[in-house]
């Protein structure tokens, strides 16, 4: 897996007060009205997937690629409102993005007694300990986020620390969606820094 | 009748095969969302097949196999769901005429459960696999050779 958000030079602090002030009209609202019901789409591919994988051992591929495509689109929502990216998310699940970067290999077999594995133990050794973890690390990147806010409108300039921190945790996060839904069998690592064969 | 070429389970790719046979998975829309709506099933179909049209003709065949057989699937339970509905939002009792129609629509569904897995199964090794009456009118619609409609050329220059 590969997710990147480009580290820019300098922010708007244009845009940075507009997403602020009215974001949630122009950016969050719309987005989230499409993602949702596109987001509708992807859990019953997602049910189908499971299916599929369980039998065979294969995700299908167009089913790959549209879960991919969701999960960027959704990388490239979470990157303006956390602030770490400038300019308009664009809509689709074939939309581009200057900022953002999202790659996934495609796993040419799924390993069938993991994919049972996870369904009956993945809360336990999954979602408990990364949750855990996630969670209070969440709680300090939003408070990064804070500070981060001010520093921008100020300067101009988003701290790469905590820039990397932001991103660290969309990353993170991200490992623990692929592995949950079934798309690679690398169970997620304890970091949401990038592991060296990603780089 | 002229056909288009029909294609040999080694001429497919994996891709299309697999494809072709998600459209017969569509059923388990429903349950993907937990939400007891049959038109969700419906609804999955069509869309599955709009955004599948395009991929070749097997994959399109499968998808409008699917898609037919699920719009009457789809019919018959949201008739006996609204019925369901009806009664109790009303306190009527569920008449013998009722459970007439719900052990039928059960049975049908079991019967359409089990080939649409036929269909899935078969797909998915490059097959084809024809239900009564839907696979005949999907199978003309994809892989029948229509004749030009407009012989005359439309676009002519200005007169002079």
């Amino acid at each position: 897996m590969k997710l990147k958000v480009k580290h820019q030079e300098s922010y708007s602090r244009l845009e940075l007060l507009l997403r602020t002030l009215f974001g949630f009209l122009y950016i969050i609202l719309p987005h989230l009205f499409i993602l949702f019901f596109v987001s509708l789409w992807g859990a019953i591919l997602r049910f189908i997937a499971f299916w599929v994988v369980l039998f065979t051992g294969r995700y299908p591929k167009s089913m790959f690629e549209f879960q991919v495509g969701l999960m960027r689109w959704s990388l490239r929502l979470s990157a303006r409102i956390y602030n770490v990216a400038d300019g308009y998310p664009a809509f689709g699940i074939k939309g581009t993005d200057e900022y953002t970067q999202f790659e996934v290999e495609y796993p040419e077999k799924i390993s069938r007694a993991l994919v049972l594995l996870r369904l009956f133990f993945g809360f336990i050794y999954v979602y408990l300990p990364h949750g855990f973890i996630l969670m209070f690390r969440g709680i300090f990147v939003n408070i990064l986020v804070f500070f981060a806010w001010f520093i921008v409108l100020f300067t101009g300039k988003y701290p790469p620390s905590f820039h990397n921190w932001v991103v660290g945790q969309i990353r993170w996060n991200y490992r623990v969606s692929l592995y949950m839904g079934y798309m690679t069998d690398t169970y997620p690592a304890f970091t949401g820094d990038e592991l060296p064969e990603e780089a | 009748m002229e056909l288009h070429p029909i294609p040999q389970p080694d001429e497919l790719d994996i891709r299309e095969k697999e494809d072709a046979s998600g459209a017969y998975l569509m059923m388990f829309a429903t349950t993907a969302l937990g939400l007891p709506l049959p038109i969700v099933n419906m609804i999955a179909s069509v869309v599955y097949y709009f955004v599948n049209r395009s991929k070749g003709r097997f994959v399109k065949f499968h998808a409008l196999q699917s898609m037919y057989s699920q719009l009457i699937v789809s019919a018959i339970n949201s008739y006996l769901v609204i019925w369901a509905i009806v009664n109790l939002v009303n306190n009527k009792p569920f008449t013998d005429v009722f459970w007439g129609l719900a052990i039928a629509v059960g049975v049908f569904n079991l019967v359409y459960f089990i080939f649409s897995i036929i269909g899935a199964v078969r797909a998915h090794k490059g097959r084809f696999y024809y239900f009564i009456f839907f696979g005949r009118l999907a199978f003309v619609q994809v892989y029948s050779v229509k004749e030009k409609q407009h012989e005359k050329p439309v676009n002519l220059p200005p007169k002079m």
